[in-house]
């Protein structure tokens, strides 16, 4: 059980510094950098948590950008940032590249290598489950932290509560 | 001021704004909020198309009720977060304290003068976090040293081919050969307990999370041709990943699964 504690933590903590890491790359204000890293961190305990009781990956993705998308609210109105600045960098650890590009992968393996029917079939199945599989977490996460607004029915964060700032 | 000119320079400022957002990797609706806040400071009503490469905008004055329409083509896009923050502060400030044109030029010039991070440190953030994403695959740390060393180079030769304006899809495929090459050098020594995973997260630091992100939002928000558009360039950026990834497997005889 501790062991499984410590795994969880130790994988969230990187999950941040990848939140971290992307947000520079896309050149985020440096106010927000601990923001993102808390907010990966916190992201990145959910989603695995979540999936350590063998739920599907794209509801652990919905349920862990839900909480990106509820917990901007209050922050963006702290930290004077429009949420997309923190919430993206935070939410593209959960992105589904590794299933993006094995769909490709399948797809080219297939075409060019494969000849046995069997393996053959075995990369049929793998093109539909990865690409699909991608899609639906794609479609978990953006749903999930646009979620507060669709809720809400408003079209900005800055509408809803708080001070103005 | 004459009223083509107040026109001319309007039309001018909002379509700048919205080309901004629109390279810096922002959303149709946010785009749309912002050139509305804008246009409300300033007393014009603004109807637009925005896209990828284009924007065209017809401007209303709100007084004279006089039009005009103007088509603007945009730079190349490079995602940039900060200038997305500070356009939609500078909105609400618009809004609130009523600025005039030449107020909000002055703003936008600022913005767009802000500094970026700089290369190197970019290139180390982003092997962390690609370091990061081995560990999240179940890699050991000898593992996410080497894709921290593949992602390092990988990144290296994307920034210097950017440099050169080369096409952004043969950028990204060097950029993937090059990390996977380095990172197929983990799986042939055997460095590691999962050499495999370093060569499979080692060109996750491409992967388009901003296009694809967008896309979602866009076609939730019924901006069906920008949200297929978006997904459309991050296909296309995953099939350039991919190609380097099984070209570098491919002259190694690699099998990932």
């Amino acid at each position: 059980m501790t062991d499984l504690i410590f795994h969880l933590l130790e994988v969230s903590f990187w999950s941040g510094i990848a939140a971290v890491g992307f947000g520079i790359l896309f050149n985020v204000p440096r106010k927000t950098i601990f923001t993102i890293f808390a907010l990966g961190f916190l992201a990145g305990l959910i989603k695995f948590s979540i999936l350590q009781f063998e739920h599907h990956i794209a509801l652990a993705s919905l349920a862990a950008a839900s909480f990106v998308g509820w917990v901007s609210i209050p922050i963006a109105h702290k930290i004077h940032h429009p949420p997309v600045v923190f919430s993206i960098p935070t939410m593209i650890p959960m992105i589904p590249g590794y299933f993006a590009y094995e769909t490709i992968l399948s797809i080219m393996n297939f075409v060019f290598i494969e000849t046995d029917p069997e393996k053959r079939l075995l990369l049929i199945d793998a093109m539909f489950s990865h690409g699909f599989k991608m899609i639906y977490v794609l479609i978990g996460l953006t749903f999930g932290v646009a979620l507060p607004l669709l809720v809400m029915n408003k079209g900005s964060i800055k509408q809803l509560g708080g001070a103005p700032s | 001021m004459s009223d083509s000119e107040k026109f001319t320079k309007t039309a001018d400022l909002l379509l700048e704004i919205g080309s901004l957002l629109m390279i810096s990797g922002a959303n149709t609706s946010r785009i749309n909020r912002s050139i509305d806040r804008f246009s409300s400071a300033l007393n014009f009503s603004v109807h637009s198309w925005i896209h990828q490469k284009t924007i065209i905008m017809t401007l209303t004055d709100n007084d004279t009720k006089m039009s005009a329409t103007k088509v603007y083509n945009l730079p190349p896009h490079a995602i940039n977060f900060k200038t997305i923050s500070e356009i939609s502060k500078a909105s609400w400030k618009a809004i609130r304290e009523g600025w005039t044109i030449d107020q909000i030029a002055t703003e936008i010039e600022r913005i767009k003068s802000l500094d970026r991070y700089s290369n190197l440190v970019v290139l180390i953030a982003v092997s962390f976090a690609v370091a990061g994403f081995c560990k999240i695959f179940n890699g050991d740390y000898l593992n996410m040293t080497v894709a921290f060393i593949s992602a390092f180079m990988g990144l290296f030769v994307s920034q210097q081919i950017h440099k050169k304006h080369y096409n952004i899809y043969i950028r990204i495929f060097l950029a993937s050969l090059t990390a996977s090459l380095v990172a197929s050098v983990g799986i042939i020594y055997n460095i590691g307990t999962n050499p495999q995973t370093a060569l499979a997260t080692s060109i996750l630091f491409l992967i388009p999370g901003v296009p694809l992100i967008n896309s979602f939002t866009d076609l939730l928000e019924n901006n069906i041709l920008n949200g297929l558009a978006r997904f459309a360039v991050g296909a296309m950026i995953v099939l350039a990943i991919a190609t380097g990834l099984f070209l570098a497997m491919y002259i190694f005889s690699i099998n990932l699964s």
